[in-house]
């Protein structure tokens, strides 16, 4: 079953400039379907339309042209956000507010029970390592643990699709293991992850299929598995496939 | 209503920790404190003094609450882009605008209620009443004009994109909605219908801040403080915070984040 199907999504930024001068073209009539319980990874250089696409696929952003459908309805519809997570790259949150605090924010939002929404928060804090942290002020955290604070709000409602644009960004080499593990651990459970990154030994590790997007476009898509045969390991891949003169 | 509470009760957390914000509260509590010394350097009407320079310090610094505020929300989510992981969750775009100003007015009310506190304090000790009736209308009305001018900058807020050209743009409104009610009285024997009509267009669509303004006739006689005029103002304010939300919650709707 197809979770997420993109249908020639081709976004235009200022389509209306007269003069052609900021027009740009950040997606390029781009389809693409991924099915329940897969780790899609999506590789691409900086300015290459990954964050674009994701932000397309949540709805921050409308396509030109084109459409999309998220668990077979469309994004704009609340109950289909109500099953969704998402991570965005170096998330950053009120600095006078505490992580439980902003959790119960999201938790309201997200319409938890309340019998189970306290459980439910500690539950995450404890995932993402953050429960003597809890009752701390935003002030006091560290980048990483920012960022462990926004994996914590998109696991929130157990989701069945995450999206995570550079979930690894500003994290170390333990954040790296552990997000990692929530990934996989959520995937177990048939869960479906969409993810950009730049990190691919990271992806390496996770995902089941890649694509990459240049220029924005989607020149490839391949399951991980025949990629690594093919050659050896994701960084041959991607460097041959975007590397002037490499496979148009 | 739920994720309209839960926005509000966000926001204003948000709002009213903020060390700047807590800075202004000291500074507006200290203000109001000098109405004491200047109350001695005039011989007579003590009360009067100290009521006018106390309203005056609180209208003043409602609308630098507002301002912070403002400034605050809106760097974070255009800057920081906090805004992202919200709208991405089970929300709709007009509960989010309609929480996110009860969350401003609330932290406004929040610093009008201290500073009148103080007030109040200081009025009962020069020996006057703090619970007039008149004192207590003019500075809800400065409230009031404050509640309203919430709305216009929550509207800048979603169609522009920078923060200072918002906030220029609020100080220019808070400056126009004292001034038109003039315009339209300095206009209103002028023989030129393009002057008059262009006068009319922008006393209509500019909030009138002066119908607020109470606290320069708390002492007089005119029938500003009858239950007539003041329901009007209520009416008035109710409309057209109704208006500019609406105006607000159909633009953000539509709006994409980059």
């Amino acid at each position: 079953m197809d979770i997420i199907e993109i249908k020639s999504v081709t976004k235009v930024y200022k389509p209306l400039d007269f003069w052609k001068n900021d027009r740009v073209v950040g997606i390029d009539n781009l389809s693409l379907k991924i099915k329940k319980g897969e780790v899609f990874g999506l590789l691409g250089l900086n300015g290459a339309g990954k964050t674009t696409l994701m932000k397309i696929l949540l709805g921050l952003l409308k396509p030109t042209s084109g459409s999309v459908n998220i668990l077979g309805s469309n994004i704009e519809d609340e109950k289909i956000r109500a099953k969704i997570g998402y991570l965005s790259e170096l998330p950053y949150f009120p600095k006078y507010l505490k992580a439980k605090e902003i959790l119960a924010y999201f938790a309201e939002i997200l319409g938890l029970p309340e019998n189970t929404k306290k459980e439910r928060i500690n539950s995450v804090l404890k995932t993402v390592r953050l429960t003597e942290k809890a009752e701390t002020r935003i002030k006091g955290f560290s980048k990483g643990m920012q960022g462990r604070l926004g994996l914590a709000q998109a696991i929130l409602n157990d989701p069945e699709i995450l999206f995570l644009d550079e979930p690894m960004s500003g994290l170390d080499p333990l954040g790296y293991k552990e997000t990692r593990d929530i990934i996989l651990d959520l995937n177990r459970r048939g869960r479906t992850i969409f993810f950009n990154s730049h990190i691919l030994s990271e992806v390496e590790k996770i995902c089941n299929r890649v694509g990459i997007l240049h220029k924005g476009k989607l020149i490839d898509v391949q399951p991980a598995a025949k990629v690594i045969k093919k050659y050896k390991n994701l960084e041959n891949y991607f460097v041959r496939m975007v590397a002037p003169g490499g496979v148009k | 209503m739920r994720n309209i509470l839960a926005v509000t009760d966000y926001i204003f957390k948000q709002s009213f920790r903020n060390r700047i914000l807590n800075v202004l509260i000291l500074f507006a509590v200290f203000t109001i404190g000098f109405s004491l010394v200047i109350s001695e350097l005039a011989q007579e009407a003590e009360i009067k003094i100290v009521m006018d320079f106390g309203l005056f310090a609180i209208g003043l610094f409602a609308f630098l609450t507002l301002v912070l505020s403002v400034t605050v929300q809106m760097f974070e989510e255009t800057e920081l882009k906090t805004l992202m992981l919200i709208m991405v969750k089970p929300i709709k775009r007009h509960e989010y605008i309609i929480g996110k100003y009860m969350g401003i007015i609330a932290t406004v009310f929040m610093n009008v209620l201290i500073m009148l506190c103080i007030l109040m304090v200081i009025i009962s000790l020069r020996g006057g009443d703090p619970w007039d009736i008149k004192l207590l209308a003019a500075a809800g009305y400065s409230f009031a004009s404050v509640a309203l001018l919430s709305s216009v900058a929550l509207l800048l807020s979603v169609v522009t994109t920078s923060v200072p050209g918002c906030i220029i743009f609020l100080v220019f409104i808070y400056a126009l909605g004292h001034l038109t009610i003039h315009l339209k009285n300095l206009t209103a024997d002028s023989n030129n219908a393009v002057l008059k009509f262009c006068v009319d267009v922008v006393y209509y669509l500019v909030p009138n801040l002066e119908l607020f303004n109470l606290k320069d006739k708390i002492f007089s006689t005119e029938a500003l403080f009858a239950p007539g005029y003041l329901g009007f103002v209520a009416g008035y304010t109710l409309l057209y915070v109704a208006v500019i939300l609406t105006v607000t919650s159909v633009i953000f709707k539509n709006k994409e984040f980059y």
